[in-house]
């Protein structure tokens, strides 16, 4: 294969093992809110901030690697 | 690739000063829409001044008072209530920049926070700030202390590998800032782009029905991804302030 067929391979899989380890943290996290808030549903406000916040950061790890395919396949 | 021409900016009007290039992009030109509409919106909404509000000082009103309960009352405190106009502003402008994306205008239509400069430059400016008033409220001195954690195990080890860490961190926020802004508003409206431009991929009316309504729906999740980028911008700006104005405990 030419190396820049392995650029988009990469590209491809680098968004692609991301998203796997994103999903994965983003369902423990949001699962794992919804059960405190069926426990305790008076701290459920405070719960969602920081729900989304801590979504943001593991959000942010797989547009890092978004960005890195970009760079891979578009340049 | 056609695709990434939607993703940059183009030249309106070229101004060159010595060598550095302050042309007027189709980016700047939206972010004085955004900065206008914010304007208008807000001293309209703050003008109306009614007791029971409605309409549009209705929105605005639930708005601010939403961002005042989250970002002072729970995160800032009420002595530092001085930081609130700089955030809320950094969400509005944001929240404006994110929506405005959302509209075809020809010509001039651009995301602005989709590119990385203008959040860069955001992100540069929350740094500023942070390291500011980290400076001062305990002084120069009290600011460098902050980079030696306390209570660590084998000190003449540990403490440098733990400064080095610290200044790493102390860049990346600002970094991850901009960046996270920028692919997320990058990513949602190429995915929208993406699901449109399958008619001409495709060369069929057949397939427009579904790439439309798919559209449709990544449209209506962009809203909601426009506002809570904006809010995740401005609360971790709001985060990155509390923790360097906060004393030593």
């Amino acid at each position: 294969m030419e190396p820049v067929g392995f650029a988009y391979l990469g590209g491809g899989l680098s968004i692609g093992l991301a998203a796997l380890g994103t999903g994965i943290g983003m369902g423990i996290l949001v699962g794992k809110t919804v059960e405190g808030m069926a426990r305790q549903p008076e701290v459920s406000g405070l719960l969602r901030t920081t729900m989304i916040l801590g979504i943001a950061f593991v959000e942010a790890l797989a547009l890092y690697a978004l960005v890195i395919s970009f760079l891979l396949i578009f340049k | 690739m056609e695709l990434m021409e939607h993703l940059q900016t183009h030249v309106l009007v070229p101004i060159t000063i010595r060598g550095v290039d302050l042309s007027i992009t189709n980016a700047v030109v939206m972010m004085w829409i955004a900065c206008g509409l914010v304007f208008l919106t807000l001293v309209f909404a703050g003008r109306a001044g009614r007791l029971i509000p409605k309409g549009l000082q209705n929105v605005m009103e639930s708005m601010v008072s939403f961002l005042r309960q989250t970002f002072i009352e729970e995160i800032l405190g009420e002595e530092n209530v001085s930081w609130f106009p700089f955030v809320a502003t950094l969400f509005f402008f944001i929240l404006y920049c994110n929506l405005l994306g959302l509209i075809p205008i020809p010509a001039i239509g651009f995301t602005a926070t989709s590119n990385i400069l203008v959040t860069g430059s955001l992100a540069v400016a929350v740094f500023f700030c942070v390291q500011g008033v980290g400076i001062y409220k305990h002084g120069v001195w009290g600011y460098l202390k902050k980079f030696v954690p306390k209570g660590v195990p084998l000190k003449v080890v540990l403490i440098p590998i733990m400064m080095v860490i610290e200044i790493i961190s102390l860049f990346a926020k600002p970094f991850s800032l901009a960046v996270r802004l920028a692919a997320n508003m990058t990513a949602g409206h190429l995915v929208i782009l993406v699901f449109l431009s399958m008619i001409i991929m495709f060369r069929s009316y057949l397939i427009a029905p579904i790439s439309v309504g798919m559209a449709t729906v990544m449209m209506a999740f962009e809203v909601f991804v426009a506002l809570i980028q904006a809010f995740i911008f401005s609360i971790l700006a709001t985060m990155y302030i509390a923790e360097a104005s906060a004393s030593e405990h």
